[in-house]
């Protein structure tokens, strides 16, 4: 199966809005799960489409847009790995680690290419204010908007309209003599999340809310497997006895942060008590903590 | 200050309408304009521009001014700018253009701060939270994750637009008296924060010890035995590992996914871990 000519329209208008919402309403549209949801709806595969983008979506979950650098564009390798994997019929944790993963750091590269063009607008604004034009202000601040589009936009349709045939090649070798190295892929792409742990872990700070770490790991690490081995139990029981019909799902992570949001709230409440009375100025908290072992740039 | 003939304002008074144009401008347009030179500079301008010219009057002298000086170097989180945008603005209405130095101070002052907590809380906290209850239903093939998040974004965005508003009635008090709010606040969502990472660890990284050594003629089945330890131990392990990793010098985020990739198809390769 090709990709159809519409089906790259879709989502090459896709790859060009979803930096925009990102900047500006921030609906989750720029996200790569999301990125993952719209492109496996796009080319009728919506299960491939979600878990490519639920996997790129941990790999960088620490990855903000911390201090404006430019960082990896999770967004566009997701919407290219999902429509390779589905036209190419590639397996999804191999296009996640063969395809998204590279695609998303070349395109780094061109989000500064669109950040140093909107320098240009920045001037043209300036001879505005001079002249007093503000219609040209307004106008020239707007045309932001196509050099941060189009950051997006040319790479994911030209990966698109010509990369098929060297994805397909590429497919058939990870399937045939290198076989070694697609299995690889596999793994990393089930490793990578890891990152994305490590980073906002960088990011969060971590020694002063140790005891929240460990509770999180633990109940989960210890409930996930009850789930797991039910859910084993139960399914090779039913095979045996076909009168016993249930559902065994596998442990709902919505339930895991209720648990912590729990937690959270008693130390919230806690904390603001204790600042009933008044006390000296108040010694900064969270944010500070931040700055030690911070990543500085997210750049290459 | 009193004096209001000083202050060379038209004596406009800001009305709802233009709180609304604000937070329009805000919402659809803020960092369109973003660039290495000033970043938000431009973005700045253009949501408090029409605001501007209704308080100095078009082609004045001051409006040049005051245009230069927004026009100017600003960068802070996009969660947060119309709360300096509001205690600016009730600043300029009273005082006019004799405000400009504390104006200037005012928004180099807070956009730091602001700009740490934006992205504690929405940079890494929200993604981590509702990012990771997504992505968690995603992979098991579940798109109401994706819905979920996107309610709570909606719900964010109306928090985004109450605030400038809010900032505006307040003004600069407004700082001193939400400080401490606001952190007992960041505290207790990194809290949550750091614990849903704990759980991430525990269920999205599935790889397990392959290898086996052959010990006599028992083979030692050392995935089974770290189960017994403690469930989970190995993704703990490797998250922990990448986590100094991180911590040295030179070393960015995309540089330790392409070093994680590398390492997990040698080991893969090697036969050490598999899925």
């Amino acid at each position: 199966m090709t990709i159809a000519w519409w089906q790259i329209l879709l989502l090459t208008l896709y790859a060009g809005y979803q930096i925009l919402d990102e900047l500006q309403i921030n609906s989750s549209a720029g996200s790569a799960v999301f990125a993952g949801f719209i492109s496996g709806l796009i080319m009728g595969d919506l299960k491939t489409g979600l878990y490519i983008g639920g996997m790129m979506q941990l790999t960088i979950l620490g990855v903000g847009t911390f201090g404006g650098a430019s960082r990896i564009d999770a967004n566009s390798g997701t919407v290219l790995a999902t429509a390779f994997a589905v036209s190419v019929g590639m397996d999804p944790k191999q296009a996640m680690a063969a395809i998204a993963v590279p695609v998303a750091a070349l395109m780094i590269q061109t989000d500064i290419l669109g950040r140093f063009a909107n320098t240009y607008f920045a001037h043209k604004i300036d001879k505005d204010i001079e002249n007093f034009q503000y219609k040209k202000i307004e106008r020239h601040f707007l045309m932001g908007a196509i050099s941060w589009s189009l950051s997006r936009m040319l790479p994911v349709f030209l990966a698109l309209a010509f990369g098929g045939g060297l994805v397909s090649k590429v497919v058939g070798y990870l399937n045939g003599d290198l076989k070694w190295l697609g299995d690889g892929l596999s793994v990393a792409g089930a490793v990578l999340p890891a990152v994305g742990f490590a980073i906002l872990l960088r990011y969060l700070p971590v020694k002063k809310n140790f005891a929240y770490l460990i509770l999180g790991f633990v109940i989960t690490a210890i409930l996930t497997t009850i789930f797991g081995n039910i859910q084993t139990l139960g399914t090779s029981v039913m095979g045996l006895d076909k009168t016993l019909v249930a559902n065994f799902n596998s442990l709902p992570m919505l339930a895991i942060a209720l648990i912590g949001l729990a937690l959270a709230y008693i130390s919230y409440k806690n904390n603001t008590e204790k600042e009933q009375a008044p006390k000296a100025p108040a010694e900064s908290a969270a944010v500070n903590n931040n700055s030690e072992g911070e990543i500085e740039d997210d750049e290459l | 200050m009193t004096n209001s003939n000083k202050t060379k304002t038209t004596g406009y008074k800001l009305t709802a309408a233009d709180f609304k144009q604000i937070n329009r401008r805000s919402l659809f347009g803020f960092q369109l304009g973003w660039n290495y030179e000033r970043m938000q500079g431009s973005g700045y301008l253009y949501t408090i521009l029409p605001q501007l010219r209704k308080l100095y009057g078009d082609d004045t002298p001051e409006l040049k001014r005051m245009m230069k000086l927004h026009a100017q170097f600003f960068n802070t989180s996009n969660f947060f700018n119309t709360i300096v945008t509001g205690i600016d603005l009730a600043l300029e209405e009273e005082e006019g253009e004799k405000s400009a130095e504390t104006v200037n101070g005012i928004k180099t002052g807070l956009m730091g701060p602001f700009a740490a907590i934006g992205d504690a809380i929405f940079g890494a906290l929200v993604p981590a939270i509702f990012g990771a209850i997504a992505a968690d239903m995603a992979v098991k093939g579940n798109p109401l994750g994706v819905l979920i998040w996107v309610i709570a974004c909606i719900a964010i965005m109306i928090f985004r637009w109450s605030q400038l508003k809010f900032a505006y009635r307040e003004g600069t008090q407004l700082v001193t008296t939400m400080q401490h709010r606001l952190n007992a606040l960041t505290a207790a969502a990194t809290q949550l924060g750091v614990f849903m990472v704990g759980a991430l660890v525990a269920t999205m990284i599935n790889v397990k010890i392959a290898w086996a050594p052959m010990i006599g003629d028992v083979k030692v089945d050392l995935q089974n035995n770290l189960d017994m330890l403690l469930p989970r131990l190995l993704p703990a392990v490797i998250v922990l590992g990448i986590y100094w990793m991180l911590g040295k010098k030179s070393m960015t985020s995309t540089k330790a996914i392409f070093i994680v990739l590398f390492i997990s198809i040698a080991l893969s390769a090697l036969g050490v871990i598999s899925k």
